[in-house]
């Protein structure tokens, strides 16, 4: 990759990449390490992109979602990143964004991640395998188990106005 | 009616996330000192203005070049005087092996 098209990924993906890290870690400064970190890795070496091997959109995201999950770990937010019995409770939030918001950052990181690749970042079941190193079977579970949770978090705001769900609450 | 995966993607849109900060460039492509560049930069440079360029540098150069220095004065002959008495010597050759 040259200069100009290592600047002209960083144009293109940095959105993305940002987004992902602020809502897979609700932090700004969190976020902006990350981001950071992964631009620099592709500059550093370009060559470990291999375009057989996918976009470099979802290399991109794959490689936030390792740096986000190495600060879970170092920061020892999460004892166990997939938590199969990880039951939500319903959020008590007044706004609905906010509300939203606590509901995803309480999903554990491997449910989180899927559903943000998912539902955020658009990226197909296959995409989101490769870029969080499994199967797609497993990510179909996660993502299964992940929506199941957020029913039941963002239950009160969906019962008291199921027809306004889509027109702002 | 039921909370399907639809409802819940409406649902879960409206929490919108900022786009990545201006900073960010700078963090990954950090700009070096300005003093790098004499060092380091090119400047490009038109074909049409670099001509003209070249024209005008001429046309200042052949204005402010020095002039020719010129003897002041007339060459006056008042003071030459031919050679009295030339002696020529007419030398035949030279053996050196001696």
């Amino acid at each position: 990759m040259t200069d100009s098209e290592l600047r002209q990924a960083f144009d293109q993906h940095k959105d993305a990449v940002y987004r992902f890290a602020w809502r897979m870690t609700g932090s700004p400064e969190a976020s902006e390490d990350i981001a950071q970190e992964v631009f620099l890795s592709l500059v550093r070496r370009p060559e470990s992109y291999d375009p057989a091997r996918g976009s470099l959109r979802a290399f991109l995201l794959g490689a936030a979602r390792n740096q986000a999950l190495k600060r879970f770990r170092e920061e020892q937010r999460w004892d166990v990143l997939e938590e199969e019995d990880f039951a939500a409770a319903p959020v008590l939030h007044v706004d609905v964004v906010d509300a939203v918001a606590a509901a995803v950052q309480a999903l554990p990181p491997l449910q989180r991640e899927a559903l943000i690749l998912a539902e955020y970042e658009d990226l197909s079941l296959e995409e989101i395998a490769r870029a969080v190193e499994t199967e797609v079977g497993a990510v179909k579970a996660r993502l299964h188990r992940a929506r199941e949770n957020l029913r039941k978090a963002l239950a009160p705001f969906y019962e008291t106005n199921p027809r306004r769900v889509g027109h702002g609450i | 009616m039921e909370f399907n995966d639809q409802k819940l993607k409406e649902l879960l849109q409206k929490w919108e996330a900022p786009p990545a900060p201006r900073e960010l460039f700078f963090r990954v492509f950090p700009t070096p000192p300005w003093w790098r560049w004499l060092w380091t930069g090119s400047i490009r440079v038109p074909v049409p203005v670099g001509l003209a360029a070249l024209v005008v540098l001429g046309v200042v150069w052949f204005w402010n070049r020095e002039p020719v220095s010129v003897p002041q004065g007339s060459v006056s002959l008042a003071d030459f005087h031919p050679v009295d008495q030339l002696e020529p010597r007419i030398i035949r050759g030279v053996n050196y092996e001696h």
